[in-house]
């Protein structure tokens, strides 16, 4: 699998599963999430407003993270989007088959995964 | 900066959403296309390309338009914290409800403290108390698995083995109980602490400062395997080997106390291989016990350890024949069980070869038993009373520090009780806003949990000054058993501090959060004063440590009374013109004719002093004197252990009785004609005479003591006296002449004509003149005496005037507060009547009438309640009634006069009020 130019179908399967992974340890406002997509893909991969807001709208609205604005001293407030129970458990599925699929492929293809 | 808002509503303007949500979503995004902006400008970009770049990002609107119009966009807003995303957990909101506590305490300082000062009180009187009771109940012995421990000992006069006070057993007895029993792994013996010299100038042991002349030191004489069945380790050196008790009189050797190492040598791990004379003998240091272990004694512990195959050589006259004579009564037995061996099963063992001994030597044994005891009932042996008295008043002292307590919990909960109008409306809106009750009863708990931790640390503090308060009127000895500060006494104050909490908590939590809120938020600011409901309770409260300080006083003044009529008891002899001076020639290395010389040359030096009437010599000490088993009469066959015969015995000078002030009433004293060849003669008491010649013919009868050969003639009938404690039930005495009875240690009593204190210092020049190597151990006077036979009575009495002054002091503070807070809450009401016209002194005596009567219930309640215990403290009380009038009155006086003060304070302040001001502020 080639890196250097993900297509926009791929790219849309796995947002869901890229932003429920960045709410596992904390909760998360938009700017942040899509900051750290930007550097922990070293700039591979990158969302635009218009398309990382109606995704976590979407997540949203299926009930897997919620958003709350959130005070905290000495700050302006800022949406801060959780992982919701159902979130989790969601993540958790879609982790294993995200593990399960990368192994058939590197099964077939020879490549090694990271 | 590009107004981000205006850009996102002109692109999302087809978009219909309701106003908070629309501004709300473009807040959100606008932040977003902030921080991006932001970011480009700090990477260099000019305001230009940063400006087309972030506002690339919004290149294809549609898709955020449609999901925002899908979505119930949600507002929602909270001032917590980022990550606490999860629905709170226990202990999360404990930790929520804790800092909410700290900062309420943080707002009302003066509250605060009135409460750590007040729970601060009654924790730290039972951290004092449980320390106390921790150290000599709980935990006297400091050696491992102590409830595998048992004595073995010789019962006392009672019939019952279990009623008895345990007495030593004879070295030949105790080695046989050791050899032949099978329920003990190692039956180890032990002797009472006794007094010796130690020659501490003598060339080897000298070191440093502390050694000059002769000083006094206590030794216990124990078996070899002592330690080992204590199972303690030396902290230097070691402990004794099994060949070291084997031959008499070959290994003089010895184990330190740890105290006294410490306090005597330094601590210096040099100790051991040092040598120390005592009584003339060199002994050689061979380790140190470890600290706080005091020997077995409970309270009293010696400064050394010596093999008991030196006895003889330590104290030859003393314990004279200690090795093959079964009279001779000096060791208590201890040891460890066996494993699965129960005390009823060593019982029985020991009783079958109790009884074998009677077979095998019927001259000494016959009719003498030996009972298996738990180690606890042996401890305080050495104290006068016993262990069941010192439990007794121990839990009466615990009782009574916990009604303190109380008394302080119901304080603090009037006090919150009061506040809790005032936070009404607090609970009130987190009611409306949705919290639940229990969540408001455990937000309530959790804040009177904290001020009950904070008092505990207070309490703990205070506790340790009381403990060093009650212990600065005890002897500083590495003798005497130390309160022991440990992590249980710790673990004690704070289940104490947190019971506390929920204690002074609950009631008031309760109530607070049953909140009518529509009511509450009515109120507005304003509160018109407490509810009946709540101002019954408080009164309620208020009346039951009004009874309770009332029970308190009333008890400490029955003591304190006891007390003085025990001053006045009649011990049997006279005090008022009586000085004691105890000597030990014997230890000094006097042999026997100078030893006598030396109490002859004495008698005549102070008698010649011009304020002394008589002086004479006796072997005990007033209130000193213990009892031991054996007593024969002639023609009396011991049918039953129960009538092994315990007795005094004292050995006296002549002209003993006039200057103790005994009176002989029948026969005659000893004189001149008494002497080391004549026919052996005694004195008994009153009761010895009425016990076993109950027909008044005890004159001329013969009796035989424990150890001795000859019988005794009685020549004489003495009054029965006090010998072992004050005020104590009659037990039986002999008295024997010196010259025919030598003791190498012997006290000096002196009757003056004045104060006996101003002869003490004459006496004693003479009998340092007279023999300089000879060791005053002790100087009392008459009034001391009694004093120190009082002293456990004292301790007890002064704490308990301590609590009940306590009690009082909080019940006045809690009265005080609930007065001033009920005439607070009815200024309008007060100003009011005033304005119509009431006399100030009528609004004066109406403040007053009401806390008074309020008093006076608890008088009442209290009263009846003093009455009860009365019934159970009669036993303890020298001669007063437990309905005492004097007592219950100064009680009543006390309490009045406290509370009248209490309840006037408030009154006053109420009787000045300005009718104006109060109107108008209401």
């Amino acid at each position: 699998m080639s890196p250097a130019s993900p297509d926009q179908e791929w790219k849309k399967g796995s947002a869901e599963f890229l932003v429920l992974s960045l709410l596992e340890d904390k909760p998360r406002h938009g700017y942040d999430i899509s900051k750290l997509i930007q550097i922990r893909s070293g700039g591979v991969l990158s969302f635009h407003v218009t398309t990382l807001y109606p995704l976590l709208y979407r997540l949203e609205e299926r009930g897997w993270i919620v958003g709350r604005w959130v005070e905290k001293s000495e700050q302006r407030r800022r949406r801060y989007y959780s992982l919701t129970p159902a979130g989790r458990k969601v993540l958790r599925s879609q982790r294993q088959s995200w593990k399960e699929f990368v192994a058939a492929i590197s099964r077939i293809t020879g490549v090694e995964h990271a | 900066m590009p107004e981000w808002r205006v850009i996102i509503r002109e692109r999302l303007a087809g978009l219909t959403l309701e106003g908070a949500a629309e501004s709300s979503l473009t807040e959100e995004l606008a932040q977003h296309l902030e921080d991006c902006y932001r970011e480009y400008r700090n990477g260099g970009a000019g305001e230009e390309e940063a400006y087309r770049k972030t506002i690339a990002e919004l290149d294809n609107t549609h898709p955020l338009a449609a999901a925002a119009q899908r979505l119930q966009y949600s507002t929602s807003y909270e001032a917590i914290s980022v990550g606490d995303n999860r629905p709170g957990s226990f202990f999360e909101d404990i930790w929520r409800d804790l800092r909410y506590a700290a900062r309420n305490a943080r707002r009302s300082p003066l509250f605060v403290l009135f409460v750590v000062l007040t729970l601060g009180l009654g924790i730290g009187a039972n951290t004092t108390m449980f320390t106390l009771i921790n150290t000599v109940l709980l935990n006297p012995l400091p050696v491992p698995n102590i409830s595998e421990l048992a004595a073995v000992c010789v019962p006392g006069s009672q019939a019952s083995a279990k009623t008895g006070v345990p007495l030593p057993l004879s070295y030949l007895d105790l080695k046989d109980y050791r050899t032949r029993n099978v329920a003990f792994q190692s039956l180890a013996g032990y002797s009472s602490p006794r007094v010796i010299t130690w020659q501490a100038s003598a060339g080897s042991d000298k070191l440093g400062e502390h050694s000059s002349g002769s000083q006094r030191l206590f030794a216990e004489l124990v078996t070899g395997n002592y330690f080992y069945a204590l199972g303690l380790q030396p902290v230097v050196g070691r402990f004794f080997s099994p060949d070291e008790d084997a031959t008499p009189g070959a290994h003089a050797v010895a184990v330190l106390n740890y105290g006294t190492w410490k306090a005597r040598f330094g601590g210096t791990p040099q100790i051991v291989g040092r040598n120390l004379t005592l009584n003339n003998v060199v002994f050689t240091v061979i380790g140190v016990a470890p600290a706080h272990f005091i020997g077995i004694n409970g309270i009293f512990g010696p400064d050394v350890w010596i093999p008991s195959a030196m006895t003889e050589r330590l104290l030859p006259t003393e314990l004279h024949n200690a090795f093959d004579d079964r009279n001779k009564a000096v060791f208590f037995g201890m040891g460890r069980l066996k494993p699965h061996v129960s005390r009823t099963q060593a019982q029985a063992n020991i009783t079958a070869i109790a009884a074998n001994l009677a077979r095998e030597y019927p001259e000494t044994n016959q009719g003498r038993s030996a009972a298996v005891w738990s180690i606890r009932d042996v401890l305080f042996v050495g104290a006068s009373t016993g262990s069941s008295s010192i439990f007794f008043a121990s839990a009466g002292l615990l009782v009574v520090v916990g009604i303190v307590l109380l008394i302080a919990c119901s304080n603090v909960a009037n006090l919150l009780l009061a506040r809790s109008s005032a936070r009404n409306q607090e609970m009130a809106v987190r009611l409306a806003i949705g919290a639940s009750r229990r969540r408001l009863i455990r937000q309530l708990l959790t804040e009177s949990v904290f001020l009950g931790l904070l008092s505990g640390l207070a309490g703990f503090v205070i506790g340790y000054a009381g403990l060093r308060l009650v212990f600065s009127g005890w002897a500083v000895s590495s003798n005497f058993i130390a309160p022991k500060l440990d992590l249980t006494v710790f673990a004690f104050a704070l289940c104490v501090s947190v019971v506390t909490g929920f204690l002074f908590g609950a009631l008031p939590a309760i109530k607070t959060s049953r909140a009518d809120i529509a009511e509450a938020l009515k109120e507005e600011a304003r509160t018109t004063g407490r509810s009946r409901r709540k101002v019954s309770l408080a009164n309620a409260l208020l009346v039951g440590q009004v009874a309770f300080s009332f029970l308190l006083l009333v008890t400490a003044a029955l003591f304190l009374k006891s007390i003085g009529r025990a001053y006045q008891l009649d011990p049997g002899y006279q005090t008022a013109h009586l000085a004691v001076f105890m000597t030990n020639p014997g230890q000094a290395g006097l042999a026997k004719p100078q030893a006598k010389a030396f109490y002859r040359h004495v008698h005549d030096r102070v008698t010649r002093i011009p304020d002394i009437q008589s002086a004479s010599w006796s072997s005990n000490i007033p209130l000193w004197s213990r009892p031991v088993s054996g007593l024969e009469i002639e023609g009396r066959a011991k049918r039953f252990q129960a009538e092994a015969i315990s007795t005094i015995i004292n050995t006296v000078d002549l002209g003993f009785f006039p200057t103790a002030g005994i009176p002989i009433e029948g026969g005659r004293e000893f004189n001149n004609t008494d002497q080391e060849n004549s026919r052996p003669v005694a004195i008994v008491n009153e009761k010895l005479a009425h016990d076993f010649f109950p027909r008044g013919d005890a004159l001329g009868k013969r009796i035989r003591l424990p150890g001795q050969e000859q019988f005794r003639e009685i020549v004489g009938i003495a009054r029965t006296a006090n010998y072992t404690s004050w005020g104590e039930a009659p037990q039986p005495c002999v008295y024997v002449p010196l010259e025919q009875n030598y003791v190498d240690a012997m006290t000096l009593y002196v009757r003056t004509r004045g104060d006996p204190r101003q002869v003490v210092a004459p006496v004693q020049a003479e009998l340092h003149a007279e023999a300089p190597e000879i060791i005053l151990a002790n100087v009392l006077t008459g009034p001391e005496l009694i004093s120190d036979g009082l002293f456990q009575t004292k301790i007890g009495v002064a704490l308990l005037s301590a609590f009940g002054l306590l009690a009082l002091g909080l019940a006045a503070i809690g009265l005080y507060g609930i007065m001033a807070y009920s005439v607070n809450q009815r200024r309008r009401e007060i100003g009011l009547r005033i304005a119509l016209g009431a006399a100030r002194f009528r609004v004066l005596q109406l403040i007053i009438k009401e806390g008074m009567t309020l008093v006076l219930a608890g008088v009442l309640i209290g009263f009846a309640a003093a009455e009860v215990v009365g019934r159970f403290l009669s036993r303890l009380l020298y001669g007063v009634s437990a309905s005492d009038p004097l007592s219950v009155g100064a009680a009543i006086l006390v309490l009045s006069i406290v509370a009248l003060l209490a309840c006037y304070l408030p009154a006053r302040c109420a009787s000045r009020l300005d009718p104006l001001v109060a109107l108008r502020e209401g």
